[in-house]
């Protein structure tokens, strides 16, 4: 068990913010390997930001973020992706004039082996099937939850040491969140290290090792899903309810 | 300086006034003083020019730097309003003077026709629609060669062709002043160029002036607060076509020529380079950046055949390093200047 | 019958220019929100390396096809790291006409540094193919038949790289979302890098093709530029397909209206044609509003 006391992904110390003050004051939480730590808290209290910041495109002003226990704070966005930190980013971002396929296949452009890709694509086609359905079809003509599984599909395509997935639920309608859900719940049954973030600790917790609570900026508490779902107090106080 | 008026309170509106108005006293000193203290005529001649690019440029940041319309037509709107002036003078007989005043009305009628074509179109498409534009009325100026008149041997386009117009009349100094005339045209080309500054002044002051620029800075949010984006935008093409037309007619009248190498892109890439250097959206700006680049032309004249190349790379140079400009960069100054004077006081 | 020959031989010709000149505009505009001002002053650069290669150095003329793509290439990597890279850097909504009025000064800088160099006077041109073909009652020189099929080759090659390959795919995903091409792992840099060294070789080829039916003069590619601008706008800036379709339609509409009408009045009708289709559709004909596409 030496190995899993390097944790895949360490945040230490973190601020940051946009071009006004502080989003995020000093956090600090760990992603162990293989396991699925999950980040919930009122919309705009920063939990994008953490994710943006860890991935390089919101810049960092203090902390320290360490991938298998190397620093890669300093690094651009593009290398961090690189490093083995794959983001599914809030909303999608998917390239929409792109067809399904080539939106995969962008998710492996760190990947220089031509059967490493392949193999991942079997995998994501295996895990999805809707995609190899449409896999030529334009990614900006699907519906919400499809793009919402190109998305996932994409970043499992890094084939990264790391996930982090942004709100896969935001905008779907219930039934599509349980499909995401339950596509979530397949690769933590495959073992994967996954760094999620989500407005409803409720929808989450049965997939979570880890919970931290996140709030302005700050995390207020942290442990394991079951006792917040407990903690009626902090629900109320925090996720109004 | 005065551009940051409208964001701040009444009373740093009033002391953005008080500034402009002792920059503007200086400028007018100097400007007045000039023709008495030079003795060169040439130089005198130098200044009216620098007053014609002035005049241009002030207008040019109106439309751009203000109200955020990037317009390549600005020089065949200076051109409509010279040629307006020579056509009108020699085809019909008029006076000089209502040549000009109807120079300056047909490129402010010219204008607003490119306006209406522009207006539904955003950034780089009126930046390009109105550089078609102006190359189109070039082109067809330049391939006249149907003849109009016959003066003795020699054939006369009606748009003067490749040659252009010239000896339809001046402002009459000559006769006036004789051996002074230049300095005569000078203060008439002065008092013109100050109608323009003071015209721009009123204008960026005024509400108009805070619509063009709620429209450059936030179009949804300025159309959102019930401003007029066609109506905005058109007037803003009338008004600085009518100043730019009028600095064409004077431009005519007192070259007694004008011919289509006003259309060139050396010389709008001037007047660009004039207000990119001097600070846009800075009411200085297009005057600083006029004496700067003319005494810089003056300064390369022995370097002569690099002098567009220079003026090429100096434009970029500017637009990359100081993307404010002068005048700009120098307001940005003086505010960190007061702003840290400021700080101590609110402590205390 | 011979003048629709005619009208078919110089509008194809001209709109296989017009298609090379548009593309290059439009990779550049499509992927970064660019209006290259100096892609004129660049297609003389590509006429003049031609003539130095094939002429000065006495090399084949093909090699003078490469030096004058290479030196585009050159010319537009070097424009993007001097001025490209730092007006994107500072950002803001300010790029789209600082990074205009700087490349308008590039251009006057590089169409001096041409006068300068080779002087003022008109060059020939070392690219030519001689003879004609009797087409029915029409006449079509070799050198057109030439230049269209090299304009093709070369827009097959550009649409084999930017559709099919990692680079391509590189390319257009920066354009579509920047963002989500940077947290894929693409040097987003090194794609605009890319785009600038592409167009700028595709200028420099569609420079040697033009200067074989025109002449070498420092602004020849001022008035190609133009039209390809206005090709560019009438497809919607940044979609490509759209650009070539528009190149060699207004070339066949140009070639038409200046045999009906006179040479003068090709550019003016169509002008008037644009502004109308502006007024229809301002976001050109094939363009959407806010999607970049390519």
């Amino acid at each position: 068990m030496a190995e899993h006391k390097t944790p895949a992904l360490a945040v230490d110390g973190l601020s940051a913010g946009y071009d006004g003050p502080d989003v995020l004051h000093g956090i600090s939480l760990t992603v162990p390997k293989g396991q699925i730590v999950t980040v919930v808290g009122p919309n705009g209290h920063g939990k994008s930001t953490l994710l943006r910041t860890i991935s390089g495109l919101t810049r960092l002003r203090q902390g320290r973020i360490l991938a298998e226990g190397r620093e890669i704070q300093k690094l651009r966005p593009h290398q961090v992706a690189a490093a083995g930190i794959a983001h599914v980013p809030q909303g999608d971002l998917l390239f929409p004039e792109m067809t399904v396929y080539e939106n995969l296949l962008m998710g492996a452009y760190t990947t220089p082996v031509a059967e490493t890709v392949e193999k991942r694509l079997d995998f994501v086609y295996g895990l999805l099937p809707r995609l190899k359905e449409r896999h030529g079809q334009i990614a900006s003509s699907l519906s919400g939850g499809e793009r919402r599984m190109v998305g996932i599909g994409r970043g499992l395509m890094a084939g990264g040491d790391v996930m982090m997935i942004d709100e896969p639920s935001l905008g779907l309608a219930p039934l599509v969140i349980e499909q995401i859900y339950e596509v979530i719940g397949q690769l933590r049954a495959e073992g994967r290290t996954i760094l999620l973030v989500e407005e409803n600790p409720a929808r989450v917790a049965h997939l979570s090792d880890v919970m931290h609570l996140l709030d302005d900026g700050r995390i207020v508490w942290s442990g394991a899903p079951q006792d917040l779902l407990e903690r009626e107090e902090l629900l109320s106080t925090y996720l109004g309810g | 300086m005065s551009d940051t008026s409208s964001r701040l309170p009444v009373s740093a509106g009033r002391s953005a006034l008080r500034g402009d108005l002792a920059i503007g006293v200086v400028f007018l000193v100097c400007a007045i003083a000039a023709p008495f203290v030079i003795e060169s005529k040439y130089l005198i001649g130098q200044l009216i020019v620098g007053l014609f690019w002035a005049g241009i440029a002030v207008q040019w940041n109106l439309l751009f730097g203000y109200a955020g319309i990037f317009s390549l037509a600005q020089m065949a709107v200076f051109a409509v309003g010279g040629y307006g002036t020579a056509m009108l003078a020699t085809y019909l007989g008029f006076n000089i003077w209502l040549a000009i005043f109807c120079g300056a009305v047909l490129a402010t009628l010219f204008s607003m026709l490119v306006g209406l074509a522009c207006l539904r179109l955003q950034g780089v498409y009126v930046a390009l629609l109105t550089f078609a534009i102006s190359s189109v009325v070039y082109l067809l100026i330049v391939t006249d060669t149907a003849c109009f008149q016959m003066i003795g041997t020699t054939c006369r386009q009606f748009t003067g062709g490749a040659s252009g117009f010239s000896r339809f009349g001046d402002f009459g100094m000559r006769q006036l002043l004789r051996g002074d005339w230049v300095r005569g045209n000078y203060g008439i080309v002065l008092a013109g160029f100050l109608l323009t500054l003071i015209s721009s002044w009123v204008i960026i002051h005024s509400p108009m002036g805070l619509a063009f620029k709620a429209l450059r800075d936030n179009q949804s949010y300025a159309i959102a607060r019930g401003i007029n984006r066609f109506h905005t935008q058109l007037l803003v093409f009338g008004i600085s076509a009518f100043f730019t037309g009028l600095t064409g007619g004077l431009y005519a009248a007192h070259f007694q020529a004008i011919g289509p190498s006003v259309f060139s892109m050396s010389t709008l890439l001037f007047i660009m380079a004039i207000a990119v250097v001097g600070g846009t959206g800075t009411f200085w700006g297009p005057v600083l950046g006029t004496i700067v680049l003319m005494v810089a032309d003056e300064l390369m004249r022995d370097a002569g055949q690099f002098r567009t190349l220079g003026l090429g790379l100096l434009i970029a140079v500017f637009v990359v390093l100081l993307p404010r400009g002068i005048v700009g960069r120098l307001s940005d100054f003086l505010t960190t200047i007061r702003a840290r004077r400021a700080a101590p006081q609110q402590g205390d | 019958m011979d003048v629709t020959i005619a009208i078919l031989v110089t509008g194809l010709t001209n709109g296989a220019l017009y298609a090379l000149a548009t593309l290059g505009l439009s990779l550049v505009w499509g992927s970064m929100g660019m209006l290259n001002m100096a892609h004129g002053s660049m297609l003389a650069l590509g006429g003049y390396m031609v003539f130095t290669v094939a002429v000065s150095l006495g090399l084949p003329v093909w090699a003078g096809f490469i030096g004058a793509a290479a030196a585009g290439a050159v010319f537009g990597g070097l424009l993007y790291l001097g001025v490209v890279r730092p007006l994107l850097k500072a950002g803001g909504p300010g790029f789209e006409t600082s990074v205009m009025i700087a490349t308008v000064g590039i251009a006057i800088g590089l169409e001096n540094a041409l006068l300068l160099v080779y002087g003022g006077r008109p060059l020939p041109q070392p690219f030519a193919v001689p003879g004609s073909v009797q087409l029915g009652a029409g006449v079509m020189p070799w050198l057109n038949a030439v230049i269209v099929i090299v304009a093709f080759v070369v827009m097959a090659v550009m649409g084999y790289l930017i559709a099919k390959t990692k680079m391509g795919r590189a390319i257009r995903a920066t354009a579509q979302n920047r963002d989500a091409a940077l947290l894929m792992g693409v040097p987003v840099e090194r794609t605009y890098l890319q785009v600038l060294g592409l167009a700028g070789a595709l200028a420099g080829i569609c420079g040697v093709l033009l200067s074989s039916i025109t002449q070498l003069s420092p602004t020849l590619g001022a008035d190609p530029m133009l039209k390809a601008f206005i090709m560019c706008v009438v497809a919607g800036l940044g979609n490509l397909p759209g650009a070539v379709i528009a190149a060699f339609g207004l070339a066949l509409i140009e070639a038409a209206v200046q045999f009906a009408l006179g040479a003068r009045w090709g550019f003016p009708v169509l002008l008037m044609l644009v502004i109308a289709i502006l007024i229809w559709r301002p976001n050109g004909l094939f363009g959407r509003a806010q999607i970049r596409r390519m």
